[in-house]
């Protein structure tokens, strides 16, 4: 799985590769008549694929009257209600959630980058023994389920006073996407450049040298891949904050402190519920919506590596 | 050790160049240990200790709040064994997979089948549209669809007899991208030569899908399967906030069942699976036995996946010779 066998994924798909084997000859101009009805099929789904998104977002700017008054409908019948979003921020405490998120996030990404890439580089670069034992038991644990190693790790944590912490919920991230991080970092330096890596060596650098300033730059595409995994799979999490800060709801991320508001009483404010599950989706959005090819590429080159 | 180079240094080097290469050796292994103890230290102590040790807590007796009461053999898996409600949220979490894989895995082969078509504009908008919501929190966009539904003023997460259908609705809507990516990918795999040449042997569309693109996908699917049923049986996130297995465990999926045996009912959906009395050495039992039962299977589909790799090489290796 390497950059490289990524890339083309995506990008064959809107190029012409199999024009010319369909055989539409010089009537290419009429396919996209042609294909009118598949898009206004396509088009249809999209949109009811959407629709729940779309749904919250408006919600998110209406009273609560207007909630109740026309149903599933995408309009806004009064003035958008900027109001809901301060609400949540505030009154929802969806401030506290959000920098909570945001730091479990930042130090999960940062340690999980960081080790896998290590780890990853040793696994691929020497072969000392055990090496084969660690990949084989590694490669096992990967496909139990995850809830079944929680109640042991939940009573490790409290045994090492880091029960309702954010170090709780980090180093348990960190440990849970390692094992996949770490064999893409592997699968990476398995295959990368072995002659520049030799020209440093050869210049007098060693294994750490070698590793910061020759290896983990061409690792790059390799980091943004492992890095976005990381992140994805951080801010959405919901069982492992959940579990490692039941007792302490100050310490809650966005997933566990926005999904706790739903459990309340019927007084709930739906309008500015639904700006707090816009406000916590939106992260995502921003960086699907940069990084779009690439994010697509990683999972695409996760299941065909 | 510095990089510069000096003159001199480079006759001396070629003449210590085999004691060298072995002292350089030993040095890359040692800074190998280094570099592989985080690593180390994380999956021993949160992966592999952790899977030992569910296997231990199986034989106590343990409310998780007081002090262990001590050894009681099996006694925790015959219980769970004869625990209607373990076995009834083992019979919803087959149940959704089995109409969520193969409900998602159609779906997203047809529209991958279409996303791949040549000159087909707007791909990339429509892969994001389906994409979206699988790269996003389910826990949260659980939330969106308990307010989606309360404002369509139905009780369907209430209703015990729809609340499973309803649940496998939203789990296809939300993972459905990622099986289509890997369709996507998995066709970009078929080389197009192929494509050509059938052309040139006239064959049309149904024959280039039976005898080319579905064959090339055989191997890719095997994966797409694995984890689209592994994934599905691992379901908790999306019924935890929907419904936390309620209304009276019509929606208990083995995965909330456990959570709930093991962490009591701290936070539960509006209608929740009431009091499951907390017993971590009954939780554990019960992962222990489902998690043997996802293993077994992911063994299965294993030895399948070699099996058709090996079959797909000789015939490669017969089309060539």
């Amino acid at each position: 799985m390497t950059a490289s066998t990524l890339s083309a994924i995506s990008t064959a798909a809107d190029q012409d590769q199999l024009g010319a084997a369909a055989g539409a000859g010089g009537r290419r101009s009429r396919k996209w008549v042609r294909h009118l009805p598949v898009h206004v099929v396509m088009a249809a789904l999209g949109l009811v694929w959407v629709y729940p998104l779309l749904w919250a977002l408006t919600s998110s700017f209406k009273t609560k009257m207007d909630m109740f008054g026309d149903g599933p409908s995408v309009l806004i019948r009064s003035m958008p209600q900027f109001q809901n979003y301060l609400d949540a921020w505030t009154q929802a405490n969806f401030g506290r959630y959000f920098f909570n998120s945001v730091v479990i996030t930042v130090l999960t990404v940062v340690f999980t980058v960081v080790f896998t890439a290590m780890a990853g580089y040793a696994l691929a670069r020497t072969h000392f023994p055990g090496r084969k034992v660690i990949m084989v038991v590694v490669a096992i644990t990967m496909f139990l389920p995850r809830g079944y190693t929680l109640i042991p790790v939940f009573d490790l944590v409290y045994q090492l006073y880091l029960l309702n912490t954010i170090w709780a919920v980090v180093v348990v991230q960190v440990a849970g996407g390692m094992i996949f991080s770490t064999f893409l970092f592997m699968g990476y330096f398995m295959s990368a450049n072995k002659e520049l890596e030799e020209a440093a060596r050869v210049d007098g650098a060693g294994f750490n040298r070698t590793f910061l300033y020759v290896m983990l730059p061409t690792a790059r595409p390799m980091i943004a891949t492992v890095g976005l995994f990381s992140f994805i799979s951080s801010w959405n999490d919901f069982i492992i904050p959940l579990v490692f800060t039941l007792g302490r709801p100050d310490l809650r991320t966005i997933p566990v402190g926005v999904a706790a508001l739903t459990g309340g009483s019927a007084g709930t404010d739906w309008p500015v519920l639904c700006a707090a599950s816009v406000m916590a989706l939106l992260p995502i959005v921003i960086v699907f919506v940069v990084a779009q090819r690439h994010i697509i590429d990683a999972f695409a080159g996760a299941v065909k590596g | 050790m510095t990089s510069t180079t000096v003159p001199g240094r480079a006759t001396r080097r070629n003449a210590s160049h085999d004691r060298r290469r072995v002292s350089s050796h030993g040095w890359k292994v040692r800074w190998s240990y280094i570099y592989l103890l985080p690593f180390m230290i994380l999956v021993a102590l949160f992966t592999i200790y952790p899977i030992i040790a569910s296997i231990g807590y199986s034989f106590i007796k343990w409310d998780g709040l007081t002090a262990p009461d001590g050894f009681v053999g099996l006694q925790n898996f015959v219980q769970i064994a004869t625990d209607h409600f373990f076995w009834l949220s083992v019979a919803h979490s087959l149940w959704y997979a089995a109409f969520v894989v193969p409900i998602q895995l159609f779906i997203a082969l047809i529209l991958a089948l279409i996303l791949n078509r040549p000159k087909f504009k707007f791909t990339s908008i429509y892969r994001s549209l389906f994409f979206l919501p699988a790269v996003m929190s389910p826990a949260i966009l659980a939330v969106v669809f308990r307010l989606l539904i309360s404002a369509l003023g139905v009780d369907w997460l209430g209703d015990p007899d729809v609340v499973m259908w309803v649940i496998i609705v939203i789990g296809i809507w939300q993972t459905l991208g990622y099986n289509l990516v890997y369709f996507l990918a998995g066709l970009q795999t078929i080389p197009y030569e192929l494509y050509e040449a059938a052309e040139v042997d006239g064959a049309g569309w149904l024959g280039r899908l039976r005898h080319i693109t579905l064959p090339g996908l055989k191997n890719i699917s095997v994966v797409i399967l694995l984890m689209a049923i592994l994934g599905s049986l691992n379901v908790f996130d999306l019924v935890m906030v929907l419904t936390g297995g309620g209304p009276y465990f019509a929606s208990s999926v083995t995965n909330t069942y456990i959570y709930q045996l093991a962490f009591g009912n701290f936070y539960s959906g509006a209608g929740a699976s009431s009091n499951v009395e907390q017993n971590v050495g009954l939780a554990s039992a019960g992962s222990v036995f489902y998690g043997i039962m996802l293993l077994g299977l992911t063994l299965i589909q294993f030895v399948a996946l070699a099996r058709i790799r090996k079959k797909t090489a000789e015939q490669n290796q017969g089309a060539i010779g």
